[in-house]
């Protein structure tokens, strides 16, 4: 009788169980494991020497360079703003707020080639700013800054996003306790408010590094494919391969595949650490009530 | 340290909060501030922790003007309802918080805050728990820990938001008692928070009971529950009886002496167990039927109907025993004590009252 009832409480048949496994996982396997390994297959097809010769090309090692570079400068400025964003929306409540939180999602829902138009329409030549740029003799579309101003803007939600539930459901007594026991307000941030959001803030940090290092529209619009000056790792992939230098491209592709594996890995092992540090938080291991 | 509120005002939109708030607290008293939730209890707590700031009005410590003195520079204690305690840090560690964020000058040295901070988790008996994190804690030691991170900073005022509010009834009991103790041999001036009447009653030397942001009544736990200044303040700590002036006729001998009140306009409130039963008629009793005896733990509550109107009673076992009471028995109520406010009072309160 129980036995039926928990069988019963289990739910769908075995084949059926067995058909969804084989549909989600067939899935998996035949639109995400085959291209990575195609990626790696392509690039290692003319062997290992032609391999390393394609990524210490002068062109690829410069893309790899530069996307690394705009990587290291936009992420410090997307702590900076995902936390102050987090930290004004969870723990503050004032006119806008629901204005606010619509607006950290904007990059998400507009195209990315879209925001390229934009920064090309504002920076541009016969952009808003244009002529007084130019006057001044800086260079911002087809350079540098352009290509980090639109990855910022494509990367800037998701350290706020990430920090805003997690600060919202922690509250902001621990930060009164702190203040009431007198300390200031850098030492409660960074005794109090900071090892609270470490786990949240780094799974923040892994997402946007991967989206910036990966970012191809809009940096596509605002760079000019300027070869070994202006070239990303992943528009320098495109270049590669209308080339019809495949293993070169796949080589540089390999290189981008290899870092979302890094990618997938941190996320996992960040992952993991936060739910143990939550189980930690409700561990029911408690001492006897004594005295 | 004493405090001193004056004309404390705070409003959340158009919600008022706290209006007009005069209160002294002169140094070493414990005092309870209890009201329905949304009262203004824990909001007027707040501002005098510096976590809130007063829309008007002062607060003044020691007779020093402190109302915008930050929260860091008020070297107050606070212990909040839900413990806040630092869960990223061991208890030690906790306790020590407050020494630590000292500035460098002032900070004592690594091994006196190890000292002193030994010296509060045995105060709060908990010092085999130092390597602790709060997690693995139960919700009575959380909260010691709590008071003893708050007692680090040898504060001169002690806050307490609901301190006992989210432990069960037996660990609640002990803490109260606990507190009680600490507070005498610390010396200091404590202020908490509860909607807890009996709390309030049983630790406080003084119990302040609000009302929709207003003080109702400032007295000694005896005074409010004896002589409750309003309608509100008798509701609130514990159960009553309400008679409307027709009744009242029929008690003149009871309450021959509060000439004050005009009959026709008086409404008496008397608690279940200032009502005796008897089963015969008695001169100024009134004539009940029982509808319900039921027993509590050592008492023995009664629903009596006269007329349309219910009457509640509540007896010792022994007396209920002697009166052997039965479902639809008729028998005669005397009040032994009740306490007369003018209807247009209640009927005031009645409009908006929180319970």
């Amino acid at each position: 009788m129980s036995a039926r009832a928990t069988r019963r409480a289990t739910g769908e048949p075995l084949w059926l169980r067995a058909l969804l496994m084989v549909i989600g996982l067939g899935f998996l396997l035949l639109f995400l494991g085959v291209p990575l390994l195609a990626v790696f297959v392509e690039a290692f097809a003319a062997g290992w020497p032609a391999y390393r010769d394609a990524l210490s090309d002068g062109e690829t090692r410069s893309a790899i360079a530069l996307t690394v570079l705009i990587a290291l400068v936009v992420l410090p400025f997307n702590v900076v703003f995902g936390v102050a964003a987090a930290w004004a929306i969870a723990k503050f409540d004032f006119r806008g707020k629901s204005l606010l939180i619509t607006l950290i999602d904007l990059p998400f829902a507009v195209s990315p080639v879209v925001v390229g138009l934009v920064f090309l329409l504002l920076f541009g030549a016969q952009g808003l700013f244009g002529p007084w740029l130019a006057a001044h003799e800086i260079k911002v579309v087809f350079a540098l800054p352009a290509m980090i101003l639109v990855t910022l803007f494509i990367t800037c939600p998701f350290i706020a996003r990430e920090l805003i539930p997690l600060m919202q459901v922690q509250g902001k007594d621990e930060e009164e306790a702190a203040l009431s026991l007198g300390a200031g307000a850098w030492q409660m941030f960074f005794r109090v408010t900071l090892p609270n959001i470490k786990w949240g803030l780094l799974y923040g940090v892994i997402l946007a590094n991967a989206r910036a290092m990966g970012e191809f529209g809009a940096v596509s619009v605002v760079s000019g494919h300027i070869r070994g000056e202006t070239n990303t790792l992943p528009l320098h992939v495109e270049i590669l391969y209308n080339e019809y230098n495949a293993v070169g491209a796949f080589a540089a592709a390999s290189v981008l595949a290899l870092l979302a594996l890094v990618t997938l890995a941190a996320k996992t092992i960040v992952e993991w650490r936060m739910r143990h540090e939550t189980q930690r938080l409700t561990a029911s291991d408690l001492p006897p009530e004594k005295g | 340290m004493s405090i001193e509120i004056r004309h404390i005002g705070k409003r959340f939109g158009d919600y008022v909060a706290l209006e007009n708030i005069d209160l002294h607290i002169p140094t070493g008293e414990l005092v309870a501030l209890l009201g329905p939730s949304g009262c203004g209890k824990t909001t007027l707590l707040r501002i005098i922790a510096g976590m809130e700031s007063a829309d008007c009005g002062q607060v003044l410590f020691a007779g020093e003007e402190a109302t915008h003195l930050p929260a860091r520079e008020r070297n107050v204690g606070f212990v909040f309802q839900h413990y806040a305690l630092f869960r990223h840090m061991t208890v030690f560690e906790n306790v020590a918080f407050g020494l630590r964020v000292k500035p460098r000058k002032m900070r004592p040295a690594e091994h006196e805050i190890r000292r002193r901070v030994d010296d509060l988790l045995k105060l709060v008996q908990l010092d085999w728990l130092a390597d602790r994190y709060p997690s693995q804690l139960s919700g009575g030691q959380r909260q010691r820990i709590a008071l003893a991170r708050a007692l680090a900073v040898e504060p001169r005022v002690l806050l307490l938001d609901e301190p006992f509010g989210a432990l069960d009834t037996k660990v609640r009991k002990e803490l109260r008692r606990w507190l009680r103790r600490l507070h005498d041999e610390m010396h200091i001036s404590s202020v908490f928070v509860t909607h807890d009447q009996e709390e309030a009653l049983e630790v406080a030397d003084r119990v302040v009971v609000m009302n929709q942001g207003k003080i109702e009544q400032i007295g000694s736990p005896d005074e409010v529950y004896s002589n409750p200044a309003s309608p509100f303040v008798y509701r609130f700590l514990g159960n009553v009886n309400v008679f409307h002036s027709r009744l009242h006729g029929a008690w003149a001998e009871v309450d021959r002496d509060s000439p004050s009140v005009d009959a026709g306009e008086a409404i008496a409130f008397v608690r279940p167990h200032d009502i005796d039963i008897e089963r015969r008629a008695v001169a100024g009793g009134l004539e009940a039927i029982i509808q319900e005896v039921q027993v509590i733990g050592p008492r023995v509550r009664v629903e009596l109907s006269h007329d349309a109107e219910l009457i509640e009673v509540e007896l010792s076992r022994e007396r209920a025993n002697i009166l052997s009471l039965a479902k639809g028995q008729q028998v005669w109520i005397k009040t032994r004590k009740l306490h007369v406010f003018s209807s247009p009072l209640v009927a005031m309160e009645e409009e908006g009252s929180g319970i």
